[in-house]
């Protein structure tokens, strides 16, 4: 796929925002709701934003490949910041870039029924994060990921323990409507951003 | 042109014993290692990882002197025997288990292998370099993306702040915060935009063609094989042990 001056500038751009966004935002956030304690709040904002950055950019790179190639530049920027590199976002972004890429090319033409499949399926990675990054980062076993946030849900949501599947759809459930929403949103954002500058 | 030439180029800068592809090997094999060595053997992949910092690349270590680092670490070795495996020890009025101990110790050993290997990554490839790897791997234009955004991140991080503290001081978070959030991020995006136009232009002045081969300036040194075939040996090791 080839693509135009043009278009890799705004790849560029749109990579730049949300490697900025995860710097400023992400990194703020971090501090202060450490990442053992609650993976939950801030991977999901931090996803959800992602993923509206690089979706409104789809709607400027209207070529396959182009939420990829946002996301693997987003992850370099984070990956070189001041900050020093933390593992586990550099995996969330690249991995939420593939799904979304994965989305549009299933949903073929890019609507907002498009965006809102894609934003779900990125937000949805949050969900299986945890269980990944505990396995590579600390050799955790997926039983004790799964406990532990059965416990941390069931403390959010106020549900007793013994409805753990409960628990669990309700969390998955939960990503799959902010990515659905962040889809949504990044289409009307797309748009908004598309009139500003054509006045 | 690669630091490794660049230094073969000029005496008495030092040379790299290894290329952008090789630190690479380093990151990508101490990651595969690392999750695949189980409990005392990360010890060994941490004591390597540090080992190989210290030997080629010593302003990695200073990850070590992070508060960031040990706020993590502490807390992870504190916890682990109060909250990981079976308590068979009764100490200070406390319940602990030393299977916990020892699960947080491999834990901490594991995650630093891992952060050790990227931060080292991040401080021996400049990000021209990690451009010129991009667009070894013919990955063609995200090399000039990659330049592009570097460049331009600091001026996106100002224009966050500043129009953050524009609508902060007109009082757009006391109500509307959501309203106020998509107006900043379409404020951020547009006038991002517009500065990318004149990068546009400027491209184009030049002649600047992405569908152009661009010939890589990395190439593969010795010492890069040599580094990968040792982690493919130890990799398969460690499965098969």
């Amino acid at each position: 796929m080839k693509f135009s001056v043009r278009e890799l500038v705004y790849v560029a751009i749109f990579g730049a925002i949300w490697g900025a966004l995860e710097l400023t935002v992400g990194s703020y956030l971090h501090v202060i709701f450490p990442p053992l304690a609650d993976t939950f709040l801030v991977g999901l904002l931090m996803a959800s934003l992602g993923a509206i950055v690089a979706l409104i950019g789809r709607r400027f790179v209207p070529r396959i490949g182009s939420v990829l190639m946002i996301s693997i530049v987003a992850a370099i920027l984070k990956m070189i910041s001041i900050g020093g590199v933390t593992v586990g976002p550099l995996v969330a972004i690249l991995a939420e870039g593939l799904l979304m890429e994965l989305g549009l090319i299933i949903a073929r033409r890019p609507t907002r029924w498009a965006f809102v499949f894609a934003g779900a399926l990125a937000v949805a990675w949050n969900f299986f994060h945890k269980f990944i990054m505990m396995y590579i980062l600390f050799g955790k076993g997926v039983y004790e990921v799964y406990v532990g946030m059965v416990q941390q849900g069931a403390s959010l949501l106020r549900i007793d323990l013994s409805y753990a599947l409960l628990i669990i759809v309700i969390l998955f459930l939960f990503r799959i409507v902010a990515g659905a929403v962040s889809g949504w949103i990044a289409w009307d954002l797309g748009r908004v951003v598309h009139d500003r500058l054509a006045r | 042109m690669t630091v490794w030439q660049d230094s073969r180029a000029m005496p008495g800068v030092r040379r790299e014993t290894f290329s952008p592809y090789g630190y690479l090997f380093f990151f990508v094999g101490t990651a595969v290692t690392a999750i695949l060595a189980r409990e005392a053997r990360v010890a060994l992949v941490l004591l390597g990882t540090v080992g190989f910092a210290a030997l080629f690349r010593a302003p990695a270590l200073r990850l070590l002197g992070r508060r960031q680092l040990w706020l993590f670490i502490i807390p992870t070795l504190l916890l682990s025997p109060l909250v990981l495996g079976e308590p068979d020890l009764y100490l200070w009025r406390l319940h602990l288990s030393q299977e916990g101990f020892w699960a947080g110790l491999w834990m901490v050993s594991r995650a630093l292998s891992i952060a050790l290997a990227a931060m080292l990554f991040a401080q021996a490839v400049s990000v021209s370099q990690m451009a010129g790897l991009l667009e070894g791997m013919r990955l063609r234009g995200l090399g000039f993306a990659l330049g592009v955004a570097t460049n331009m991140l600091p001026t996106i991080q100002e224009t966050i702040q500043t129009s953050y503290q524009a609508m902060r001081l007109r009082g757009g978070f006391r109500s509307h915060r959501l309203r106020t959030v998509k107006l900043l991020l379409v404020t951020v995006i547009a006038g991002s935009l517009r500065r990318g136009d004149d990068i546009v232009s400027a491209a184009e002045a030049r002649a600047f063609d992405p569908a152009r081969p661009h010939q890589s300036s990395i190439s593969l040194v010795p010492a890069d094989l040599v580094l990968a075939a040792w982690f493919g040996v130890l990799a398969v090791a460690l499965l098969l042990v």
